[in-house]
Order: C-alpha cells, then sequence, then structure tokens
C-alpha cells in the first residue's frame, strides 16, 4: 500500500470555488452531524469525490477532519448531558476492530480493482445501507410524528434486554440494562461501515436506538463519541499511508466546527424525534443520489456500456440530488429549531402573563 | 424626589420605554407617597437593596426594612437584569419585550411593596435597570442623593458592586438567591467578545500558516509512516482553537441552549414481565 500510495494518489488542486464548496459543505454536514451524530461525510466523500478526488483520499481526508469535530461536538453534547460515555466506548472498542477490517477491505479492493473498484465499493455501500437503515428510520419517525412524538422502544430491544447473558451492563445516561454481547456486533458493524463510506453513524444510531432500546437523542450523542475513537484510530491508519490531504481536511473543518456546535445546540431546541427525520430523509436522498454514480463506475470496470454524455447527465444529477439532500437536512434542522424558539418564546410570554402577585 | 426620579427614568433607556408605553400617569401616581415622606425638610438617607431578576428576595427585603424602620431611612429597590443589557447590532426585538416585561414583573412586585412599606411608614423607589450591576448601582447612586448603604441579595457579589462606589456594601444570602440569580452578567459578555475575537484571531493564524505553505505542508504530511502524526497534531490544535471560536462566536450570536435542561431521555421503564398465575378454582373431572 504505501509504495502505490504515491502513484496511485493524486491530490487535487485548489481552487476558489473548491474552496467555498468545501467550507460550505463542511459547515453543513457538521450541523447535521452535531444534530443527529453523523453525516457530513456522506455528502463530503462523495462531494470531494465528485471534485475529482480519489475515493481513498477523500475518505482518509475526511475521516481526518470527523474526529476532531466530533470530539467538539461531543464534548458539547456531554454538557447538555445527553452523552452515555460508557456506552460511547464499549461501543467503539468494537468499532475500532470493524475500521481495521473495513480498511483491510478497502486496500484490498484498492489492489485488485483500483480506483474505480474502490469507487464502486464505496457507491454500493452507500446504496445499499442507505435504502435499507434510511428507509426504517424514516418510516419509524413518520410513525412516531404520526402519533403525537412520542419515541417507543423497539420489541427487539425490550427482548434483548431481558436476555440475561453476562457480562451485563447498565447505562445510565442512556438509563438501558443490556448484556454487552449484543453491544459488540453493533459497534463492529459501525466500525466496518465508517471505514468504508466514512459514516458509521448509520448503522451505529439506528442500532443504538432499535436494537439497544437507546433514546434517539442519547444515542446521536454517543454517536459522536463513537465517531471520535474510531476517526481517530482510522486517521491513524490512513495517514500512515500517507492518504490524508491536510488541506481538504483543514477546510471542511473550518466550516464543520461553526456547525457542529449549531447542531448540537440545536437538539436542546427540538423535539426528539426530529433527529429521526432528519436522519431518515437525508439518508434515503443521498443513496438515491449515489445510485445515480454507480453506472459510471461499473463501465469504469468494464461491466457495462454507456455513452459518456450519459454518464455525464447522471453524475449531474447525482451530485444535484446530493446538495438537495445536504439542503433539506439542514433547512429541517434550522427550521425546526426556529420553530421551537418561536414556540419557547410564546410559551415564556403566556408565563409571564400568568405570573401574578 | 420627584425630579431627581424624573432624571433618573429620562437617562434609564429600557425603564423610559416602558414608561412611554404605560403612559406617565401611574408612574407620577407611583411617586406621590415618595414625596409625602420627604416632605419633611431635609431628603431621607435611604438604603438601597439590589437583586438580579424581576423580585427582590424575601429576606434582602426583611433585613433592609428591619434597618430602615429603626434608623428612620427610605428603601430603594434595585431590580437588575444583566443578560438584557446587551446592546449590539443583533439586540432583538424580542429582547425589547423580554425588557418589558421584566420591567412590569419588577413593578408590580415594587408596588406591592411599597404597600407595605408605606403602612410603616417607609418611603420606597423601585428602579429597573438593564445591563452591568456594578455600572447599574454606580448610576442610580449618582442619581439618587443620600444613598447610605448597599445591601445585596443572595447571588449577587459584594465585589461586584464594592469596586465602583464608594459605600458599604452587606450581601444578605436567601434560599432564592441562587434561583433568581441571572444565568450570566454583562461583564462575560465583554470578555465573551474578546474571547471571540481573540480565538478567532488565532484560527486566521493557523489557517494563513499552513496555506501559505501548502507545498512544504503537504510534502511532509503525506510522507505516510511517521509523519502520519504531523495532519493528526494538527487537526487537534485546529480544532482546539477554531472550536473554541465557534463556540464563543454563537455564544456571542446569542445561539445557546435554551435555559431549560434538555430533556433527559428517561427511556420508558421496562419492568420485565413476569407472568404471576393467580390461582384458581378449579374442578378436576
Amino acid at each position: 500500500m504505501q509504495d502505490i500510495a504515491p502513484e496511485a494518489v493524486k491530490f487535487i488542486d485548489l481552487n476558489l470555488m473548491t474552496i467555498t464548496f468545501l467550507f460550505i459543505v463542511g459547515f453543513i454536514g457538521g450541523l447535521v452531524s452535531g444534530f443527529i451524530g453523523s453525516g457530513g461525510a456522506f455528502v463530503l466523500t462523495p462531494g470531494m469525490m465528485s471534485l475529482g478526488v480519489p475515493g481513498a483520499v477523500a475518505v482518509a481526508s475526511n475521516m481526518c477532519h470527523k474526529f476532531p469535530k466530533a470530539m467538539v461536538g461531543a464534548y458539547k453534547r456531554w454538557k447538555y448531558g445527553q452523552v452515555d460515555i460508557k456506552l460511547g466506548l464499549i461501543m467503539a472498542s468494537s468499532a475500532g476492530i470493524g475500521v481495521w477490517v473495513g480498511i483491510m477491505i478497502q486496500e484490498w479492493i484498492l489492489k485488485h480493482w483500483g480506483e474505480a473498484g474502490s469507487n464502486l465499493y464505496v457507491s454500493l455501500s452507500f446504496v445499499v445501507i442507505l435504502v435499507i437503515v434510511g428507509g426504517y428510520v424514516f418510516y419509524d419517525a413518520y410513525k412516531t410524528a404520526k402519533s403525537g412524538g412520542e419515541e417507543k422502544v423497539t420489541s427487539l430491544a425490550v427482548w434483548l434486554q431481558k436476555i440475561n447473558l453476562p457480562p451485563m451492563v447498565h447505562f445510565k445516561t442512556a438509563d438501558v440494562y443490556i448484556s454487552m454481547w449484543f453491544t459488540i456486533p453493533i459497534g463492529f458493524a459501525t466500525g466496518m461501515l465508517a471505514a468504508t463510506i466514512a459514516v458509521g453513524g448509520f448503522i451505529g444510531v439506528p442500532g443504538m436506538i432499535y436494537v439497544l432500546g437507546v433514546s434517539g437523542l442519547v444515542a446521536s450523542a454517543t454517536e459522536l463519541v463513537i465517531a471520535f475513537v474510531m476517526g481517530f484510530g482510522g486517521t491513524v491508519k490512513w495517514a500512515i499511508n500517507g492518504m490524508v490531504d491536510i488541506r481538504l481536511t483543514l477546510i471542511i473543518l473550518a466550516g464543520s466546527l461553526l456547525g457542529v456546535q449549531l447542531g448540537a445546540i440545536g437538539t436542546t431546541y427540538v423535539k426528539e424525534h426530529m433527529i429521526k427525520i432528519v436522519m431518515g430523509t437525508i439518508m434515503i436522498i443521498v443513496a438515491v443520489s449515489r445510485g445515480l454514480a454507480v453506472p459510471k463506475y461499473l463501465k469504469q470496470l468494464g461491466v457495462i456500456s454507456l455513452q459518456e454524455s450519459t454518464i455525464s447527465i447522471l453524475m449531474g444529477a447525482s451530485f444535484i440530488i446530493m446538495c438537495i439532500a445536504l439542503g433539506i437536512g439542514a433547512l429541517i434542522i434550522l427550521g425546526s429549531m426556529w420553530k421551537a424558539k418561536r414556540a419557547e418564546t410564546a410559551a415564556e410570554a403566556a408565563l409571564v402573563l400568568d405570573k401574578s402577585y | 424626589m420627584l425630579g431627581f426620579m424624573k432624571k433618573i427614568h429620562g437617562k434609564e433607556e429600557g425603564q423610559a420605554a416602558v414608561d412611554r408605553r404605560q403612559g406617565s400617569g401611574p408612574d407620577l401616581e407611583s411617586l406621590r407617597p415618595a414625596q409625602e415622606t420627604s416632605g419633611k425638610p431635609e431628603v431621607p438617607r435611604k438604603i438601597l437593596v439590589v437583586g438580579r431578576g424581576d423580585t427582590l428576595d424575601e429576606e434582602a427585603v426583611d433585613y433592609a426594612v428591619n434597618l430602615a424602620e429603626r434608623l428612620g431611612y427610605d428603601l430603594i429597590g434595585l431590580n437588575v437584569n444583566p443578560a438584557l443589557g446587551q446592546k449590539s447590532r443583533f439586540f432583538s426585538p424580542y429582547k425589547y419585550h423580554l425588557r418589558e416585561k421584566f420591567a412590569q414583573r419588577a413593578k408590580t412586585a415594587g408596588e406591592d411593596l411599597k404597600k407595605v412599606l408605606a403602612k410603616k411608614g417607609i418611603g420606597f423607589e423601585q428602579v429597573v435597570k438593564f445591563g452591568d450591576l456594578g455600572k447599574a448601582v454606580a448610576e442610580v447612586n449618582r442619581q439618587i442623593k443620600r444613598i447610605e448603604f448597599v445591601i445585596t441579595q443572595g447571588g449577587v457579589k459584594e465585589a461586584e458592586v464594592n469596586g465602583v462606589i464608594n459605600l458599604p456594601v452587606f450581601s444578605i444570602s436567601g434560599y432564592q438567591g441562587e434561583k433568581k440569580m441571572a444565568r450570566e452578567s454583562d461583564s462575560r459578555g465583554i470578555g465573551l467578545m474578546g474571547k471571540t475575537v481573540g480565538f478567532g484571531l488565532g484560527t486566521a493564524v493557523l489557517y494563513a500558516a499552513v496555506f501559505m505553505n501548502t507545498d512544504t505542508v503537504m510534502q511532509y504530511f503525506t510522507k505516510g509512516a511517521w509523519y502520519a502524526a504531523l495532519p493528526i497534531a494538527t487537526v487537534f490544535v485546529f480544532s482546539f482553537v477554531h472550536g473554541a471560536f465557534s463556540n464563543y462566536l454563537w455564544e456571542a450570536l446569542g445561539i445557546q441552549a435554551p435555559k431549560r435542561v434538555a430533556p433527559r431521555p428517561t427511556a420508558a421503564k421496562r419492568p420485565v414481565a413476569r407472568k404471576r398465575p393467580r390461582p384458581e378454582l378449579r374442578i378436576d373431572t
């Protein structure tokens, strides 16, 4: 790996447009991940790839911006009492193994099928996981919103919590008492996915919510701890291979540190199921976007034949849809923050009027 | 008395705004008893009771009333709201609304107290200020003559008042003091701006340092192996400086978590479903 990296990987030239794009995407990505615990990367990885950054460099640079961002976000949400550190660390340690396995798969693919293979693998992982998990999250969020915003613990989680398989662990902030054996596979899957598409949270957060029975607020906050630990581990591995483009990382970081704090503040304003709504919506739209990119890589690998014009249309559409996903996520977050703030103002005014001496 | 009270109201912006809306009628009305008490040839000496929040603590007021009764002093109640003092581009109409409400509440409480004190023959005036507590006290001290000493209630530290005026300050800590304390004072607001600008500059310097030497940086940072420590250390440094900057920036822009604690996610208790068969009467056949 180390010997092929300098030849196989090209670092792109930066111009004002690229910088602006990365900063804005970084900001909105940060906003989303401060809010739902992960994200940003799912837009940034393809975003950078569409700017001509090779998949592996995109993932590496992304991961390198992710862990400091997650650290800042986790600290902020920990101050709000939303982070279950114990759960985060247990999940993270198993996620660490997942990250290393995921990276090994990536390296193997890059070696055998080159960049196009690596890109295809990343895109396909996006589509499959985002459609399945995102679809369920969105369905659940829709159900919750319809039933008046009351979050329910899934029957799967209730069942798993009843199984007494030592060592049993009590997670105080999450208020869950469950066998450690059920947290490990979720952590592992989170790590695997993180190493592949740099967004482990798309498995981690739904996993914590639906399998372990943690509330959306705590799950998304705890995910930031996991993201930090495995982002750090993953970055070390990528950086040892010299894949991190620090310029890209720093530009994204400039935006995302602003965004992640705003997103974290946002969670204190809105109803809990808003986290699921944002997550599900974004996942599905991004899945569509990445799905449109698959034919290009298939063609590069010689699996299918397509006209160049068709591919450029598909890539253009993919890019636009991705931007829409991003924009919609940010709009939902900012909109619900705004609404919650207004409602609070009204409530405060009412309280003032009620107060009598 | 009437004269200088008018002067106070004229100078105090927030209060003046409220008065204008309410009309000058009730204000003049409220000043009359004070005038009567100050009907004596001499301007009465006064005790200033200072508190953050819209009402004054019972403890502090009780103490002050006792003293005033014994010494034959009048009382001045000063309600300061430091949180609403920030005057910047981002001072929203909503905050003006809050100011008005605050002043209204303080006045209502003040009127009640005034009635009680009038029976005891103690004059009472209510002053509402926004912004820094020390400054507010100094201003009142300038405008109202013959304030002999200051009583602060729980939550207001003597040091906040001590530095700005040349009067003895006594602190009465009441059980409500903590609750009534505003979240942050305006003096923090000044520090906040300083921190925002400071960390902002730090961030700018760091970015300039990297992007003006891109070639060198890229050469070493992508070498791999032990050079991996370079990008990692870099992002840590950036995240501390830039992270602090963005934290203070949002705070300075007035975007922060609402006072209420985020709903603690106490997931529904899930008692293990245990079947306890009730004894039943059965007929074996």
